[in-house]
């Protein structure tokens, strides 16, 4: 028994550490020649080792101004988790506390528009933003971007919200609070690790766009994902060298978040796992 | 402390009606339950007192104030949940300390006032404590020093024991009702449990179907039953309740099992009555001489007492007999009635025949 239980712990600790090597592979390699001149990072037969460089770091940076694309994804963003984030506990909050037929309405209502994919929206958020003389604002991307993002964190936060018992709002109003300062004061901190949850699930959506930035925004607007593929994508070797090293720019930020805010986010994934 | 006066309230929703056209007169300090089983609207009742539901009609008086259109908060009152409704991301002492802080009591008066509910409810030692490191019974105690630290006008309680396991109910039950008479705060109680209403109540209301059946002390509600709802939910064992019909002044039960004289009411005859007797008062005698006599369907031991069931027809009857009594099944005994403890009932409104 006791054997048995050891191979079959080695089976385990070995599949899960191929299934690491081949899952970080692509990345750890893009890693590696993103420090490296066109010649060496893309050779055959391919080079273990090579001379190193900031090259393709250099150009992309300062040359050609990859920190504005930086500002935008940071701005576009933010605005996006602040905006989706604000309306997503409010409505969260009274959907999961009002008992009508309408809440189940606006829930399905909200799941429908979800389910549509971005790409049939685009042509008409074209006529939209042109017609108003919006197209290639930060506002219109973030306005769309909080769109699509919304009936998702409605529904997420709802279902945070649901498992808070009522009787605490309940004993919040009695013990002097409005139904704001119960919400604010009572709830909210209860179900931090939800909003946390949430929040990463939305900078991701807005942050790894790539498609809605693309098509609504100018070289000077655009985020870092649809920049970075346009590099890509061309014909030449120097514009693929700084492709590279823009998708490494790009995941550094996202580790460190991810090792920052691992606790709620594991907490906040359980929580809504389990108690629901 | 004040009086609270329900003054014709209803709650509906819909066509659902939650509560009927209550009135209710509480006196200063008095401790009113309201009992009755789930679903009979005494928890709408209290929740409407709160100002956590609006009554469909009708008004609420606390004190000189009509608080019909007022929030919760500034009713100024206090409540205890079933589920005790504690904060998890607060200490016991932020909890206790929550209503006085969210109500910009000074600083100064903050500290003294939570110790004083802290130690009133013997929670010095877990201050420091977030709730799910205490017991059930040490996060009750929270929720009623969350209570008591403000000197609200009412308290009120849903149902705070529910929760809690037998032998704590007892305990913190005996913490309640010593804790009303030191604060003497008007309270209103909610439970589903007669002996909790039995034991803490300056008077009780027995509520079923959104209505009120009877308002009274615990002895006029066990000893005085007005209908047979009443009769039927107060006490355990049930009481005894026997269809049959009175002629001339004698009980006679469907099926002419027995016949029992009731004092009063010679010369009275209607038929489909409802004869209700308490087990107590029933007494075990020699089946020969005995008004009741039938085969011993089922002997309970409970250890105070053995209560002896009769089949009567299709019809049950219990008495509690000594603790030494032993009866076999199947074996024929006797019950004697004490006849003026017996009580009478119209079969048709339910409701008690008295005298005269």
């Amino acid at each position: 028994m006791k054997q048995h239980s050891k191979a079959l712990q080695w089976a385990i600790y070995g599949g899960l550490t191929l299934w690491l090597v081949i899952a970080s592979l692509p990345i750890v390699w893009t890693a590696i020649i993103s420090f490296r001149q066109y010649v060496d990072a893309f050779s055959s037969p391919l080079k273990w080792t090579a001379p190193f460089t900031f090259e393709n770091y250099r150009t992309l940076w300062i040359d050609k101004a990859f920190y504005l694309n930086f500002l935008n994804t940071a701005l576009v963003t933010l605005g996006t988790v602040t905006i989706s984030l604000t309306v997503g506990c409010l409505a969260g909050y009274a959907l999961s506390r009002y008992r009508g037929a309408l809440g189940f309405w606006l829930l399905l209502v909200a799941l429908v528009f979800r389910a549509i994919p971005h790409s049939s929206l685009l042509p008409s958020f074209f006529t939209m933003f042109d017609a108003l003389g919006i197209r290639n604002t930060y506002f219109a991307l973030i306005f769309v971007l909080v769109a699509i993002n919304q009936p998702f964190t409605i529904w997420m936060l709802r279902s945070f919200f649901i498992n808070i018992p009522s009787e605490l709002d309940e004993a919040a109003l009695v013990d002097g609070c409005t139904r704001f300062q119960a919400f604010r004061k009572v709830i909210i901190p209860v179900m931090w690790p939800g909003v946390v949850t949430t929040g990463l699930f939305s900078f991701l959506l807005a942050y790894n766009d790539f498609l809605l930035s693309s098509a609504l925004t100018n070289a000077e607007k655009m985020t870092m994902p649809a920049a970075i593929a346009n590099a890509i994508s061309a014909e030449s070797e120097a514009l693929l060298m700084q492709g590279v090293a823009g998708a490494v720019s790009i995941t550094i930020p996202l580790i460190i978040l991810i090792v920052f805010f691992q606790k709620q986010i594991v907490g906040g994934l359980t929580q809504g796992a389990v108690k629901g | 402390m004040a009086r609270v006066q329900l003054k014709n309230i209803q709650k509906s929703w819909g066509t659902a009606v939650g509560v009927k056209r209550l009135s209710l007169d509480i006196a200063d300090g008095e401790f009113l339950v309201l009992l009755g089983p789930s679903g009979c609207g005494k928890t709408t009742t209290m929740r409407m007192v709160a100002g956590l539901e609006d009554p469909s009609e009708g008004e609420i008086w606390i004190g000189e104030r009509c608080v019909n259109a007022l929030e919760p908060k500034d009713r100024d009152v206090a409540m205890v949940f079933q589920s005790y409704g504690l904060y998890p991301n607060m200490t016991v002492y932020e909890n206790i300390s929550f209503p006085l802080r969210i109500r910009g009591t000074p600083k100064a008066e903050i500290d003294p006032a939570v110790m004083r509910a802290a130690k009133q409810v013997e929670l010095t030692d877990y201050l420091d404590r977030k709730p799910k490191a205490l017991s059930g019974g040490q996060r009750q105690r929270v929720a009623l020093a969350r209570a008591i630290v403000r000197q609200p006008a009412v308290f009120l309680m849903d149902e705070p024991l529910s929760n809690l396991d037998a032998k704590l109910r007892v305990s913190m039950r005996s913490h309640i009702k010593h804790l009303h008479h030191s604060l003497g705060v008007t309270t209103i109680y909610v439970t589903h449990d007669q002996i909790e209403a039995m034991t803490l109540a300056d008077r009780v209301v027995v509520m079923s179907k959104a209505e009120i059946q009877q308002i009274g002390t615990p002895e006029a509600i066990y000893s005085d039953p007005s209908n047979v709802f009443v009769a039927g939910f107060i006490g355990s064992p049930a009481m005894n309740l026997v269809n049959g019909n009175l002629v001339d002044g004698t009980f006679v039960a469907t099926g002419n099992d027995f016949a029992i004289n009731i004092p009063g009411f010679s010369g009275i005859t209607k038929t489909n009555m409802i004869l209700g007797v308490r087990a107590e008062d029933l007494a075990l005698v020699e089946p020969r001489a005995a008004a009741i006599q039938a085969p011993v369907f089922t002997v309970e031991l409970t250890g105070e007492a053995t209560l002896v069931t009769l089949k009567l027809g299709h019809q049950f009857i219990t008495a509690k007999a000594d603790k030494s009594h032993r009866a076999a099944m199947g074996e024929r005994a006797g019950f004697s009635a004490t006849s003026e403890r017996c009580y009478l009932f119209d079969g048709e409104t339910e409701l008690r025949r008295r005298l005269g």
